[in-house]
């Protein structure tokens, strides 16, 4: 069976979709759809999808697909998710998955209730690299998680920012959180899953550091510290720092692992086994000789067509794929959407809340 | 009369609004992006105290914006357009905005000249012969997904303009420029060839000319369009005579800026380059992007001619002789300093260079 999918939303992020769902072999793209009719035609026109909307429902009626993918603002994500579930579709959402915790769980539990599977976009939950440290978590070589550092990186400049820049209408600007709220799920799901703490405790410093935003009231530094009773976690955006980076370090009891994600390497350190001065030498080497082990592997990926820059979101999109088809579980647990909720909830409270910092 | 200039903080926007100010007109409604680099205009309110510049920012795809802005304005002068970003940016940008200015000028009623900047990107070059000298009469590229997003969006965007202006009541002059170029101005542009690392690769026959149009002798060939009566319904090439060939313009750099890398890729090797990165492109799903494709090379690199007779029968002279024009250009380039500039983009554009790909 091929599943007929369809999709609403033709922005930026509708290309990632589209290109990742026509790489699969489980499904098909049959429709788009936008109130812009132009936009919902050219992508149309770009990807040879046979049909295209501006009318949602009209979309669903016609079209009747298994899979929606919603890649519209987060303002719009429940009124569109409800509907898809009712028409009997299967969801793939854009993170933010809603506005906060409480829309969030009201479309987890309407997809419960109608007996349909739902995902959310998290493009780096499934990245070869955090697979490899989940790996090494189940199979106990890193030890007991001690402390996360989490970081995101920012270019104002770039594809995403610079819309955002130059268009004070944009949606990322009526986000309660604004631009932090647009990306605080790249940040959190990366301590949600390995913090065994239901309730930590959370504490967020933000401020505009960036030339570039004081004309708005777009915040581009942040900072969160997550305290729980066995172990604690740094968030980290940043619009400023130079190189741009997506990283995430896991310190355990036995390992600590460093995941850079932008050029897909995960090293781990190791304490030395060597004596004194020895072991100090060595150590340099032994990192650097990791480092090289990881290109080559990365070289092999690429020599198999594997090196791909959202390969996880390509995974994601694969194993949602086979857990309609086959009933198998869900490659993000519902648990773990809502626990990424709410810690963002937590987050943009206390940005609401707290008085900016001067820049 | 009253004029509006969208894309007034632009790199052409700018010098039109001062040529539009020189040849007396005393009220020019300027429409920029809400991060414009205004300081041009400013210089222009100091320069001409009597003459009113009227600001507006804001996003020209927004309806409410867009029917504000053309309030009581007879001649539009529509340059914004999207120059760098996603594909849907690029798109919504250029098309949904120009959409939204159309609808606007239709609800206010009358029939004013509205002068569309294409460019000379938008012919279907591909399948012509590089002998072939390009007229106004070429038509318009059938397969415009087939270009980069850029010319991709421009040909749609023109399309648009001569659809509404066959079934609605506008007085439509369309203007192609050429490779814009001028002291503030983008370094290579892509006719030049493509930039690896800090390497420029030339591409293409030694003896194809660069279709260069300096930046003021292109304000001069609008206005004229757009205070010619006989200009209505026409189209325009507008580019400068005793062109450079692209060598010759590389060779101008080197020894009038900066010394710099490049390689000469003659047109047929450039032409198998391009098979095999569309062909690894297909077999590697994506895994590098199909930047090079034999269509977009054709079209390009051929070496075709663009022929300026129609825009010098409307009456249009070129003010500015093209040894002068390079002269003033390469001194601005080199009074930036070779150290202080990326030679790849504009010097004093400020890219940033890394583009996150994360939103």
């Amino acid at each position: 069976m091929t599943l007929k999918v369809v999709l609403v939303g033709c922005g930026k992020v509708a290309d990632q979709h589209i290109a990742e769902i026509q790489k699969t072999f489980a499904a098909r793209m049959v429709a788009v759809c936008d109130t812009e009719l132009l936009m919902a035609k050219q992508v149309a026109v770009r990807y040879h999808i046979p049909n295209y909307y501006t009318d949602f429902d009209e979309m669903l009626a016609k079209e009747n697909p298994d899979v929606v993918h919603i890649a519209t603002p987060p303002s719009s994500h429940l009124s569109l998710a409800r509907k898809a579930l009712d028409a009997n579709c299967h969801l793939v959402v854009e993170k933010p998955v809603a506005l906060d915790f409480a829309e969030a769980e009201q479309l987890v539990r309407h997809a419960e209730r109608r007996q349909r599977k739902l995902t959310v976009c998290y493009t780096y939950y499934f990245d070869p690299i955090l697979r490899t440290l989940r790996a090494l978590v189940q199979e106990g070589a890193m030890g007991e998680v001690v402390h996360l550092e989490s970081f995101l990186g920012y270019d104002l400049a770039g594809a995403f920012g610079r819309p955002l820049l130059a268009d004070r209408d944009h949606w990322v600007h009526s986000l309660p959180g604004g631009l932090l709220q647009n990306v605080l799920d790249h940040i959190l799901n990366k301590i949600t899953e390995f913090l065994p703490d239901d309730n930590p405790s959370v504490l967020v410093r933000s401020w505009q550091g960036s030339q570039e935003v004081t004309n708005s009231s777009l915040l581009d530094e942040l900072r969160v510290m997550i305290v729980g009773q066995r172990a604690s976690a740094y968030g980290t955006f940043s619009a400023q720092i130079r190189p741009v980076q997506h990283t995430l370090i896991f310190h355990g009891t036995k390992n600590t692992a460093y995941l850079d994600f932008t050029n897909s390497t995960i090293t781990l350190d190791a304490s030395t086994k060597l004596p004194g001065v020895i072991g100090r030498l060595a150590t340099p080497f032994g990192r650097s000789w990791r480092h090289f082990r990881q290109g080559g592997k990365n070289l092999a990926r690429f020599a198999r067509s594997d090196y791909q820059f959202f390969a996880g979101f390509q995974t994601l999109i694969a194993e949602f794929h086979e857990s309609i088809l086959h009933d198998t579980p869900l490659p993000i647990p519902y648990r773990e959407i809502l626990r990424v909720a709410a810690m963002t909830d937590a987050v943009i409270d206390q940005l609401l809340g707290a008085e900016v910092l001067p820049r | 009369m009253s004029v509006l200039v969208t894309g007034a903080g632009g790199f052409l926007g700018s010098v039109l609004v001062a040529r539009l100010l020189a040849s007396g007109q005393n009220y020019v409604r300027c429409f920029v992006r809400a991060n414009s680099d205004l300081s041009r205009l400013e210089d222009l309110r100091r320069a001409y105290p009597s003459a009113c510049i009227d600001q507006v920012a804001g996003n020209l795809a927004s309806r409410s914006t867009a029917c504000h802005v053309v309030q009581g304005i007879h001649t539009v002068y529509h340059l914004a357009a999207a120059m760098r970003g996603a594909a849907a940016t690029l798109f919504h940008d250029t098309v949904v905005a120009s959409e939204s200015l159309l609808q606007a000028l239709e609800r206010e009623g009358g029939s004013p000249r509205v002068v569309l900047t294409s460019s000379l990107g938008v012919y279907g070059t591909s399948d012509l012969p590089g002998s072939c000298s390009i007229t106004e009469d070429c038509p318009l590229d059938a397969k415009p997904e087939g270009r980069d997003s850029y010319t991709h969006a421009k040909i749609w965007q023109e399309q648009l303009f001569r659809d509404f202006a066959t079934q609605r009541s506008i007085d439509l002059v369309v203007v192609r420029p050429g490779v814009l170029y001028g002291p503030g101005g983008k370094a290579f542009p892509s006719r030049v060839g493509i930039v690896v690392g800090d390497t420029l690769f030339q591409l293409g026959g030694v003896k194809n000319l660069l279709p260069l149009s300096y930046v003021e002798n292109c304000a001069d060939a609008i206005i004229l369009a757009g205070i010619s009566p006989s200009a209505s319904g026409q189209s325009y090439n507008v580019l400068d005579d005793d062109l450079p060939t692209v060598s010759e313009f590389i060779q101008g750099y080197k020894q009038q800026v900066a010394k710099i890398p490049s390689v000469h890729v003659p047109y047929g090797l450039a032409m198998l380059a391009s098979r095999a990165v569309a062909r690894y492109h297909r077999y590697s799903r994506g895994q590098i992007p199909a930047l090079l494709t034999p269509y977009k090379t054709a079209a390009i690199w051929k070496g075709h001619r663009f022929d300026n007779q129609r825009i010098k029968d409307l009456g249009w002279k070129q003010q500015v002789p093209t040894a002068e024009a390079l002269r003033r250009t390469f001194a601005s380039f080199a009074s930036l300093g070779a150290g202080s500039l990326r030679w790849n983009s504009r010097p004093t554009g400020g890219d940033a260079g890394l583009d996150a790909r994360t939103p």
